[in-house]
């Protein structure tokens, strides 16, 4: 609880959190107006959503994560989060444990306020987003958020560095699934992470825009896809911070 | 109290730490004394748990560091002052480091105000000088009035004013019956401040006493004698030899005489007279002995011919 409540004093202490979460506000907005306002969109409020958090959001998820987590090497502040914490494993547990509840509004936030903003400006041709499919899509959009950081959490730890665990997870979201694709394993591409995430966010059997096929699960199915890369992070994470010196 | 039991750090081939044995006493101050890459800032990295040792053992009131329930209240550590976000204030940087142990908040401020930094407090660390981010991580140190205290060369970076405060510091630490292990890799400044010393070089114990045992084990001091005639030379150094003298003769019309008091060589120069040219007692300093134990173990020496000697 004392290394939880020190991680929190640290996350709301630094700049970069604010920037970070400033951006994000100021690009789903942006993206969300524009999107709602092109006379060629047939998306719905809800999807214009799970777009924003894909191509923008998520990017500064893990720019946040990686920066509370994988910057205190960078910075050797790293030493001191030990000395004061040197049970290393609450180290980990406390960044997660800060880094998720605020992810989670992050996105549940963000989702909403895409949903807002574009609904009173999409034309008629697009099918309204009911209050039910708002709040759902909201709702998933924040459990990827959380889920995201968690997995940045276990990633920076392992990797020691920002540059390393922003290569290794924007690999994994962005490049994976273009390679996957084009050598056929198209029924894989639901089990990388970027994909379930947007997956959990779109629905069972909706058309999944990036795998093309209607996606192949329910949203608890999704985050169990997503929590099952969270586990092998944090556990890649945990084995290097007990062996290695800091 | 720190104890330590054989403590062991390799890094592949290279030993950094070499079966190091021996204990810090509380209500006085241990200077930590070696030169640099001696592997001081290695044990007490060891000693607080950041670096896992190869074997051995380092225990803080006779339990591993992370085995202590609330770490910061029995342990203050300075380290490296700069391991901070340099984005972070002062302020905030103490308050987090206070939540981490569940010391209370109010002591953050009453800190700051001991080591000077009020100011300063809602600086960022990144904009501080060498000496006020030293002030900074002593006031980390003392946060949670710990019993047990460990400075790595805590002077380094302060103004002379500095300097005063952090020697009276540590004296007044080990008064009220804290345990303080101060590192240095100068022996002058041990002298002002240690009770006892603990020197290493390259990883190996070299010497464990109080500090009054230490300088009269190591600061030899010897007469030297000048006279013009090689003849005379021959014949005083022999008289002393004689009456228990250890006597070189390291140079031209000089000789070095060692376990025998001034008044009794100039006697003796005098009851077979011989010419002088010189006669003065000479007392290596501390300084003098802490180099020649630990010349053998410089980690980083410049060897003798590239200094022309």
């Amino acid at each position: 609880m004392a290394a939880t409540h020190a991680e929190w004093t640290k996350l709301w202490s630094v700049r970069s959190t604010w920037w970070c979460l400033g951006s994000a506000v100021v690009l789903m907005a942006g993206q969300a107006g524009l999107t709602a306002i092109s006379e060629s969109t047939d998306l719905p409020a809800s999807r214009i959503a799970v777009d924003g958090v894909f191509y923008l959001v998520q990017f500064v998820v893990l720019a946040l994560a990686a920066l509370f987590v994988a910057g205190e090497y960078a910075t050797g502040s790293i030493r001191s989060t030990l000395q004061w914490v040197p049970v290393r494993r609450r180290v980990l547990v406390a960044k997660c444990a800060v880094l998720a509840p605020t992810l989670f509004v992050l996105g549940v936030v963000l989702a909403a306020l895409a949903i807002a903003v574009s609904v009173p400006l999409l034309n008629d041709r697009v099918p309204d987003t009911s209050i039910g499919e708002a709040v759902r899509t909201a709702l998933a959009a924040g459990a990827y958020c959380a889920l995201l950081g968690m997995f940045t959490v276990g990633v920076s730890v392992a990797l020691r560095s920002v540059a390393g665990a922003l290569t290794v997870t924007f690999l994994l979201l962005l490049v994976a699934p273009l390679l996957l694709g084009g050598m056929g394993l198209v029924a894989a591409l639901d089990y990388l992470p970027g994909i379930a995430g947007v997956n959990v966010m779109l629905g069972e059997g909706e058309p999944s825009p990036l795998s093309g096929n209607p996606v192949p699960y329910n949203e608890f199915a999704g985050i169990g896809v997503l929590a099952g890369w969270v586990v092998a992070a944090l556990a890649a994470g945990d084995a290097v911070l007990r062996r290695r010196d800091a | 109290m720190i104890t330590l039991r054989s403590l062991t750090k390799r890094y592949g081939a290279k030993t950094v730490v070499d079966d190091l044995t021996f204990d810090v006493e509380p209500g006085t101050v241990t200077g930590f004394l070696g030169p640099n890459g001696a592997g001081k800032s290695t044990t007490m990295r060891m000693v607080l748990g950041l670096d896992h040792p190869t074997s051995g053992l380092a225990l803080v009131g006779g339990r591993p560091y992370a085995e202590l329930p609330h770490p910061l209240r029995q342990v203050g550590a300075l380290l490296d002052a700069k391991a901070l976000h340099p984005g972070r204030t002062a302020e905030k940087n103490l308050l987090a480091m206070a939540r981490s142990n569940d010391i209370p908040d109010r002591r953050v401020g009453e800190l700051l105000e001991q080591v000077g930094l009020t100011e300063a407090a809602r600086k960022r660390t990144g904009a501080f000088s060498l000496g006020m981010s030293q002030r900074l991580g002593i006031a980390g140190a003392l946060l949670g009035d710990p019993k047990v205290l460990m400075f790595d060369e805590p002077v380094n970076g302060l103004d002379p004013d500095g300097v005063l405060w952090v020697r009276g510091l540590m004296r007044s630490l080990a008064a009220e019956g804290r345990t303080v292990l101060v590192s240095s890799h100068l022996m002058s400044e041990m002298q002002l401040t240690a009770d006892r010393l603990v020197v290493i070089g390259k990883g190996r114990l070299l010497a464990d006493a109080p500090i009054e045992e230490f300088i009269a084990n190591n600061s030899v001091s010897a007469v030297h004698v000048r006279l013009p005639d090689a003849g005379d030379r021959r014949v005083l150094a022999e008289r002393l030899r004689r009456d228990g003298a250890e006597v070189e003769l390291p140079s031209d019309g000089e000789l070095v005489v060692r376990d025998m008091p001034v008044e009794r060589v100039g006697d003796a120069a005098h009851a077979l007279g011989v010419r002088l040219h010189g006669l003065s007692p000479r007392t290596a300093s501390l300084e003098q002995a802490y180099l020649e134990l630990t010349a053998s173990a410089v980690e980083y020496g410049v060897s003798e011919r590239a200094l022309g000697v």
